[in-house]
């Protein structure tokens, strides 16, 4: 029996469904995205390019389908779920990748005792309601106590002995601690930061003293890649004109002036002068430093008129 | 910079959290910004990306005084207001005409930039085919030796593939694949290939890099006999033919922040990924298997079975061989105690 019609009329209903090129699709199944790194065939793309388009496309596309059919996959309500791997090619983030928090003081303990971390579940089971109730928070199980209508008292008990109050009391308590020690990890988090940023300024500290402690003060060393240039502490003088001099003295003597003088309106409020106001009247409203100033550069004029 | 907010109940807590940085990201949420003057042609192209990017976009319909290569100060701003890591900013300028700029952010600063210029644009509209559903993942695929060779198209490329398709997921819908996004460079011309070093020079001239098709199919899978369907592709608009323009490279040193990776779970490096492990693999049953190498056998020492014939005497083994006396004594003490054994 002759079946090559048979297997003909077969293969002509189905079309291939591989695909054969020069160099092979590189497939991103993790990111959907097949890149197809053949050159351009110059001629079809010239003489029918939306066609020449579709096909290198398709087939493209065909091969991801293919990859991604050849993956494992879950059964849904929707469809066959196929678990992508991960995705191969390197994208850049949007944000930085976070920063690992500071641990607790309890989880540090915890940690070197090999205590493994319990869920505790936010709800609890109430006996007595026979309904799951929040442990914490609105008609929680820990305000259980304060809420009972009858209280057993020890007999030797104050007179004005509050069972509520005193029940109260333990949780509000209990709530403070936690915050307390909350905010102890807070700083102890922030002192851990910093004592980083501490030694990382004296590592640096000690690298710039070692550079510059050749006999050449670090002149003729080798230099390394990545060195930075060496920024010295740059000194300031102050200008060496008289004028400035001048001032700076006066503004030292106005400050002092101004220390004896709230001094004295600390002690004798009844003078028969009111220096502020007499300061003001004279300096014309500008204050006793500018009328220092002033008097300060007409001596000095004063002087240079005398010689001539 | 915008000022910290301290939140100030649960939800706006909840909602700044959201914003945090985490290790797998979320996809990024692009920003369409019209410029000064968008002619006909770039809005309507804007407006049909957008549709490909829902949900994650959101579109700016007022102008704006932007001019991205010069000030992005605007983008800093813009995209820690709205928690967005991309923008398309369509501008038409007499220099210019019918430009979309795409922008990527990294830590609300701008990233790498590149400017493309739209210089034919099909709608959605023209062709009267069925459309994909919005939301839904799409394939992407690139044509060209370029992707791989020239450092504008392995820029845009990487762009693209941010735009489109950033989010990692861990399984998807097979049937939900709906749409294919295809973009293809044009031949390069004939001087390109063989000089390197000319590579400068013809970043400096945009005009000599060949043109980007961008096609948008929808897929029709059919049976095909086996288990994989055949995929046959009908257009779906919306189609653009884009030219390279003015671009900016990332900062090395911003780059290299950015491309900083996660350090692996455990269960990663089990599954194949980052440093290959040695003698461990996951076969096709997803099962961990390990190769244990061990030294060569002696078969010397080779347990038989235990034969009285086979055995020497104790006086001549004495003189073949000293090493081995103790096991003989033993074995001379014991084979006595068998016997009893046996005749009791």
């Amino acid at each position: 029996m002759d079946v090559s019609n048979l297997l003909a009329s077969h293969a002509a209903k189905f079309q291939s469904v591989t695909v054969e090129k020069e160099t092979p699709l590189d497939v991103d199944a993790g990111f959907l995205t097949v890149t197809d790194l053949n050159p351009i065939d110059e001629e079809s793309y010239k003489s029918n390019l939306e066609e020449y388009l579709q096909s290198t496309t398709r087939d493209g596309i065909q091969a991801l389908i293919a990859a991604l059919y050849a993956l494992p996959t879950q059964p849904s309500p929707d469809g066959p779920l196929a678990q992508l791997p991960p995705p191969t090619t390197n994208l850049p983030r949007a944000k930085p990748l976070p920063k690992p928090k500071p641990p607790t003081k309890w989880e540090r303990f915890a940690a070197a005792k090999g205590i493994q971390k319990q869920h505790r579940e936010k709800k609890i089971w109430d006996e007595e309601k026979q309904e799951w109730v929040n442990r914490w928070g609105r008609d929680g199980k820990n305000k259980e106590k304060e809420d009972q209508w009858i209280h057993e008292v020890k007999a030797n008990a104050d007179v004005d002995f509050d069972p509520v109050q005193a029940t109260r009391n333990a949780r509000k308590a209990r709530v403070a601690k936690n915050e307390r020690q909350k905010l102890q990890n807070i700083a102890r988090g922030q002192a851990v930061r910093e004592e980083r940023s501490e030694r990382k300024t004296d590592i640096e500290r000690t690298l710039a003293s070692t550079r510059t402690s050749t006999a050449s003060m670090g002149k003729f060393d080798k230099k390394l890649e990545g060195d930075k240039k060496m920024r010295g502490v740059k000194r300031k003088f102050d200008p060496t004109e008289a004028s400035a001099e001048q001032e700076k003295s006066l503004a030292l003597l106005s400050k002092l002036d101004g220390e004896a003088k709230r001094g004295r309106k600390d002690t004798g409020g009844d003078n028969v002068l009111n220096v502020r106001k007499a300061i003001r009247s004279v300096s014309r409203g500008r204050g006793g430093v500018a009328l220092g100033r002033e008097a300060g550069r007409g001596g000095a004029r004063g002087k240079r008129g005398g010689k001539r | 910079m915008l000022r910290t907010i301290k939140p100030k109940n649960a939800r706006s807590k909840r909602a700044l959290d959201a914003r945090e940085p985490k290790e797998v990201e979320d996809a990024r949420t692009a920003i369409f910004v019209r410029g000064t003057h968008t002619g006909e042609v770039v809005s309507a192209a804007m407006k049909e990306l957008m549709a490909l990017k829902k949900p994650y976009a959101i579109s700016f319909s007022k102008k704006n005084t932007i001019r991205p290569f010069e000030d992005a100060s605007s983008f800093e701003f813009w995209a820690q207001k709205n928690d967005a890591s991309m923008f398309m900013v369509g501008q038409s300028t007499k220099k210019r005409p019918n430009g979309l700029v795409i922008a990527r952010m990294f830590d609300s600063k701008v990233l790498d930039m590149c400017e493309l210029g739209v210089d034919k644009f099909v709608s959605m509209s023209e062709f009267k085919t069925p459309k994909s559903t919005p939301g839904h993942k799409p394939m992407i695929h690139f044509a060209s030796e370029l992707f791989d060779t020239h450092p504008r198209y392995v820029q845009l490329k990487s762009l693209l593939m941010d735009f489109f398709n950033a989010e990692t997921v861990n399984s998807i819908c097979l049937p939900g694949l709906e749409h294919v996004i295809s973009v293809t460079v044009g031949p390069s011309p004939p001087q390109q290939a063989p000089s390197i070093a000319l590579a400068g020079t013809q970043q400096e001239d945009p005009k000599n890099l060949p043109k980007v098709h961008l096609r948008t199919y929808t897929i029709k899978l059919l049976p095909s006999g086996t288990r994989v369907p055949r995929v046959e592709l009908t257009e779906m608009g919306p189609s653009l033919d884009l030219s390279l323009r003015r671009c900016q490279e990332a900062d090395p040193e911003l780059w290299k922040a950015a491309m900083k990776r996660p350090k692996l779970k455990k269960q990663d490096i089990e599954k194949g990924l980052g440093k290959k492990k040695k003698n461990m693999e996951v076969d096709e049953m997803g099962d961990l298997r390990g190769r244990v190498h061990i030294a060569k056998q002696d078969l010397n020492k080779l347990q038989t079975r235990k034969m009285k014939g086979l055995k020497g005497r104790a006086g001549e083994e004495d003189v073949d061989m000293e090493g081995g006396e103790s096991e003989d004594e033993d074995e001379g003490d014991e084979s006595p105690r068998r016997k009893k054994r046996r005749e009791e």
